[in-house]
């Protein structure tokens, strides 16, 4: 099926990614939140040491509250306007995505430029979050306004 | 109606522009923010070090709050340090006399150190102390002593204030903040009866030391001047 427009991939091939790329997230966070809830950290691949760093950093927890946690409900809710064809999802999750992005930005300045560590975990993380952003820019340039079935039938 | 689907595109992308320029501003704010605050983290001396030295060792509490365990509960000799964050001789024995046992009979389970207040030289070593058990109470209480003890100021002079304990538990990892300033006004008392025990003992400096082990029972060390001797001491008394 072509999409409406035919510069952007159709949006149902956006939608399958980023439900693809934000249940991977959510492995992702769920790791690192069931790792560092027994005071412990993810395991650093190669044996590094960056990941207990990180873990070990104040920066890792909000209020209390494990940043990673967090990334789980940004997840979960980006999974979740995967699964609508409306502008309301288009733009909810576009929304979301940015927030995460953001909050990705700088949690990267912080682990290289103040706790002078790099989790692999946190990278994976940043890494998934920014093609989220650039899944949901995409749907949302390509997609806002269009009729929801013919969004739904695109693809 | 393609004009009402046209409206509603652009409402919806102006909006998503919007978002786009508050994002930056917040990340931008936020990065700001931590490059020129009171330094968090990075502004503190010795952190990489401390956490090279307790890395993977486990902590813990004991006598009711009172007291910081470092190492395995099931090591047979129990090495007890009376100690005063303001105190340099006691910065000296953290930096200098302690480290190897750490690195050896604690890191293998021969013998656990439990750091206990004995706060000779004034209330802001109470304060320090206080401060250091509710790190204790979230698994961050020798990092805590630790990091006080290498960024450690002159006896009494004032720099004990709420920030430079805050700016303490953030190196140290304490992870909840707000839980830790809480704990930290209740746990004065703590500070005070371990005070009031050291002084039982006899002690009148600090640190002081007590080693407790199958083959001695209790024996009070006193103020031993190397790491052999307190070597020695956990030897005899396991």
């Amino acid at each position: 099926m072509s999409s409406p427009n035919k510069q952007f991939p159709s949006e149902w091939a956006l939608r399958r990614l980023i439900a693809f790329v934000a249940a991977l997230g959510v492995g992702v966070a769920t790791y690192i939140t069931i790792a560092d809830s027994g005071g412990g950290a993810p395991a650093c691949l190669a044996g590094g040491s960056g990941c207990q760093t990180v873990a070990d950093s104040s920066y890792s927890h909000l209020a209390g509250i494990n940043v990673a946690a967090l990334g789980i409900v940004g997840y979960v809710l980006l999974l979740a306007s995967a699964f609508l064809a409306s502008d309301a999802a288009r733009f909810g999750g576009f929304v979301v995505a940015l927030g995460g992005f953001g909050f990705s930005v700088y949690l990267t300045y912080i682990e290289v430029f103040k706790i002078e560590a790099i989790c692999q975990w946190c990278v994976a993380s940043a890494v998934l979050m920014t093609i989220l952003f650039l899944l949901n820019a995409t749907r949302l340039i390509g997609y806002a306004g269009a009729e929801r079935e013919l969004a739904a039938d695109a693809g | 109606m393609p004009a009402e689907k046209n409206d509603r595109r652009t409402k919806l992308l102006q909006l998503a522009a919007g978002a786009v320029f508050l994002a930056i501003v917040a990340v931008a704010v936020l990065i700001v923010v931590n490059s020129t605050g009171n330094g968090g983290d990075t502004s503190l001396e010795g952190k990489a070090e401390v956490n090279r030295l307790l890395k993977g060792i486990p902590q813990g509490m004991a006598l009711g709050d009172q007291g910081l365990v470092l190492g395995d509960l099931k090591a047979p000799v129990e090495l007890v340090e009376y100690g005063d964050l303001q105190c340099p001789v006691c910065k000296g024995y953290s930096e200098d006399v302690l480290p190897p046992i750490i690195e050896n009979e604690v890191r293998k389970g021969q013998a656990r150190i439990v750091f206990l207040n004995f706060t000779i030289i004034g209330e802001q070593s109470v304060a320090a102390g206080a401060a250091a058990l509710a790190a204790g109470k979230q698994g961050r209480g020798w990092n805590y002593v630790e990091l006080f003890y290498r960024n450690q100021g002159e006896e009494n002079s004032g720099y004990v204030t709420d920030e430079f304990l805050k700016a303490i538990a953030e190196g140290a990892g304490v992870k909840n903040i707000a839980e830790w300033e809480r704990e930290r006004k209740q746990l004065t008392s703590e500070v005070g009866s371990s005070t009031a025990d050291a002084q039982s003992l006899g002690f009148e400096g600090t640190p002081s030391f007590v080693v407790r082990g199958p083959n001695t029972g209790l024996e009070l060390l006193g103020t031993p001047d190397s790491t052999a001797a307190l070597e020695e001491a956990i030897e005899k008394a396991g």
